[in-house]
């Protein structure tokens, strides 16, 4: 009966579980789902993470190759980071060229990637004006269900501290660089932005890190990235509006998770070596 | 502290139902709406208009940034338009850059706002977006400094004129949480002109198409 | 902030004094039920906060876009033609749609000879949001009145749908009724805002459209003023 009621009812099904405090998949408002976290599974990748939360589950891979530094910044490499959403994950997306959303939420990784620092674009520079790194990023969604945001920041993560690049020797009077693949180098990585999604339902109830069917049916989004101590995004586009005393809650609440994900994230990598 | 002059023309373009051209200090775009209207079968909704947003950038083709633009700015046309009083239909905003010296994102979103009241639409509330900067001394300020690379963080944030609640933020750099607290309210402030700026053009409007 | 009858208001603004009459209330255009708050409206269009008693509201805005309403005259371009139905341009979001047995006298073997392109002046028989506007040229006693096909010959010209409305307005706005004493014409004036003239002489139908689009930036007083220096 219930699934029926579901089914005719979305919105009233799950209105009625969050009348008496608690989620249709038993967790509380403010509760997690399980997170799972294994780095360095991709062998080809210069560095490879498959995060899952719940049953989202995002894998990122990282690719360094050469290239030339832009004239405006000729000592700073590149990071391109892209999310794929294929039609595999999730019956809303059909294949073709990324969606308006997959473009979104490249644009909105590669803001975060860039707002936190956590990785100095100097240090990917090998000869200022002639050789740099650049980084590409690419993230596959297998599963969507919800937070895919948060799932991408930790797989990025993961992935970013597992990089290691190899020596280039280059002599830039020849243009002549020399590789040197089996002696690597891990690449510095100076903080760990962690990402928090909430959802506004039914423009009262705010529950964190939402599953799809969640997200489908809300009024609204907030995603906050923290970096450590300091905010480094704090998204809303648009949805129910909040007041300011809600939004300061959310960024509390952020708070606590970043250090436990933090946490996962160094145990996760300590676990390889 | 003083914020760059408002200025804004509307009606400016003849086909669409609603335009104008909103200047915020040196930035300046111009918005149009065309709504409700005919709707492509693959985005029809069959309880509400699907409001869809196109942002053009100065030169050149919109890119992966200014799609995440379009998609703020569509969302937060969404949360204002009562869009389900016209459902199988389409609302389409329309927003060309013309000239962009930091506010570009504050200034669509209020483009897009008097675009919307100037066509008559019916709204839910109005919105106003404020843009603050994070100067290099750690000074807040709502003009956009000269030289770029002074910036170390942008604020947008947007809200509504019935409660004045936060309808979008959105945020570029790394800050502490009490400069955001503090950035919010200095905002928040601040759309209170803005609400008056947007009433007394309206008004304004009113009155020339009686008398002239 | 609340808002007083007479007042320009904005969307966001309540409006909370309300009269009711027999426990109703007609609420018009631009209005909307706050549902938090009840004997409240939401303001949803920037316009004069109008009240007819005893128990009319409505927002006088400036819309461009026709929005269909039941048993509005309104005049449409022929679209499209299948099988026995027309579509209709009248300027809304959706084409109408109209039958060619919804004719004075037309029957399935009968019907009028309606071609892509040319303007009907129709009534709405059925304006629901959430289905297409239909139109017919009768009235429920099958008669045609004055609607119907108009004749290729005359002109066609988009106003808002506010300046066609006040253009019908013809106890406050004489324009209409002063043009007739000195020119020989034919108007069909759709409140979607589409206006068909024609006339003998192609002088006087763009007499009458300048005259038109003049009018559309004057005040009301100001049109009976010059209306009356015309006598």
């Amino acid at each position: 009966m219930a699934v029926e009621y579901k089914t005719l009812h979305p919105q009233k099904y799950y209105n009625y579980y969050l009348a008496n405090n608690i989620r249709p998949d038993g967790r509380e408002f403010d509760k997690y789902r399980p997170i799972v976290l294994n780095v360095n599974s991709v062998e080809t990748a210069d560095g490879s993470a498959i995060c899952k939360i719940g049953q989202t589950t995002v894998i990122c891979g990282i690719k360094a190759e050469f290239c030339r530094p832009k004239a405006e910044t000729p000592n700073e490499g590149f990071i391109v980071p892209n999310l794929e959403l294929p039609p595999l994950c999730s019956p809303k997306f059909k294949p073709g060229p990324p969606s308006d959303q997959a473009q979104v939420l490249s644009q909105l990784i590669a803001d975060i990637i860039k707002n936190s620092n956590c990785v100095d674009l100097k240090d990917l520079c090998l000869h200022p004006d002639k050789l740099a790194w650049c980084l590409f990023i690419d993230f596959i969604c297998l599963d969507f269900d919800g937070a895919i945001i948060d799932a991408c920041i930790i797989a990025l993560m993961g992935a970013l501290k597992t990089v290691t690049l190899p020596t280039v020797d280059y002599d830039a009077a020849l243009d002549n660089k020399l590789v040197n693949i089996e002696e690597r180098h891990p690449l510095k990585i100076y903080s760990t932005p962690v990402s928090t999604t909430y959802i506004i339902f039914d423009d009262k109830y705010i529950l964190t890190d939402p599953t799809v069917e969640e997200e489908n049916l809300c009024s609204g989004l907030v995603t906050i990235v923290l970096n450590a101590d300091e905010v480094c995004c704090v998204h809303k586009p648009g949805g129910t509006a909040l007041n300011e005393g809600q939004l300061f809650d959310c960024i509390q609440k952020s708070k606590k998770r970043s250090k436990y994900i933090n946490e996962l994230i160094v145990s996760a990598v300590k676990a390889l070596n | 502290m003083e914020k760059g002059e408002l200025q804004c023309k509307f009606g400016i373009l003849s086909r669409p139902d609603g335009s104008v051209m909103l200047s915020e200090g040196n930035t300046t775009v111009i918005a149009g709406i065309y709504g409700p209207v005919e709707v492509k079968m693959q985005k029809v909704l069959i309880e509400k208009a699907a409001v869809e947003c196109h942002y053009r950038p100065k030169s050149g083709l919109p890119g992966v940034e200014d799609r995440f633009y379009e998609s703020i700015i569509r969302n937060i046309c969404e949360t204002a338009l009562a869009a389900s009083m016209f459902p199988r239909s389409a609302i389409s905003v329309v927003i060309q850059e013309m000239q962009n010296s930091g506010e570009l994102i504050s200034c669509a979103i209020n483009a897009a706002c008097l675009a919307c009241l100037d066509s008559g639409i019916d709204m839910k509330c109005m919105f106003a977006a404020v843009s603050c900067f994070l100067g290099e001394n750690n000074q807040l300020s709502l003009v956009p400094p000269v030289n770029r690379k002074e910036i170390k963080a942008t604020f947008v944030f947007v809200f509504d004129n019935i409660c004045g609640k936060i309808i979008a933020s959105h945020t570029d750099g790394k800050f502490s949480e009490s400069l955001y607290e503090e950035a919010l309210y200095i905002c928040m402030n601040e759309s209170k002109n803005i609400f008056s700026f947007f009433k007394k053009s309206l008004f304004e409007r009113e009155e020339k198409g009686k008398k002239k | 902030m609340s808002t007083k009858i007479g007042d320009f208001a904005i969307p966001g603004d309540l409006f909370t004094e309300i009269k009711s009459h027999k426990g109703v209330t007609i609420v018009g255009p631009g209005l909307r039920r706050n549902e938090e708050r009840p004997n409240s409206l939401f303001i949803t269009q920037p316009g004069k906060l109008c009240f007819k008693a005893p128990n009319v509201y409505w927002i006088e805005g400036r819309r461009k876009r026709y929005i269909p309403k039941k048993g509005d005259l309104v005049v449409g371009i022929v679209t499209k033609k299948a099988g026995d139905t027309l579509r209709v341009d009248i300027g809304s979001a959706e084409f109408a749609s109209l039958s060619l047995l919804a004719f004075e006298g037309a029957t399935k073997k009968q019907k009028p000879d309606a071609q892509v392109g040319d303007l009907v002046y129709a009534k709405l028989l059925n304006a629901h949001k959430e289905m297409e506007p239909e139109l017919v040229c009768i009235d429920s006693y099958s008669k045609a009145g004055r609607l119907g096909l108009l004749s290729n010959e005359g002109f066609l010209i988009n106003l808002s749908p506010l300046q066609a409305n006040r253009l019908l307005d013809v106890d406050n706005n004489p324009l209409l009724r002063t043009l007739g004493r000195k020119l020989v014409f034919e108007i069909a004036v759709g409140v979607n805002g589409k206006v068909w003239i024609n006339a003998k002489k192609t002088k006087d139908v763009f007499t009458i459209i300048k005259s038109l689009e003049l009018a559309e930036k004057h005040s009301d007083k100001d049109i009976m003023h010059s209306c009356r220096k015309i006598k």
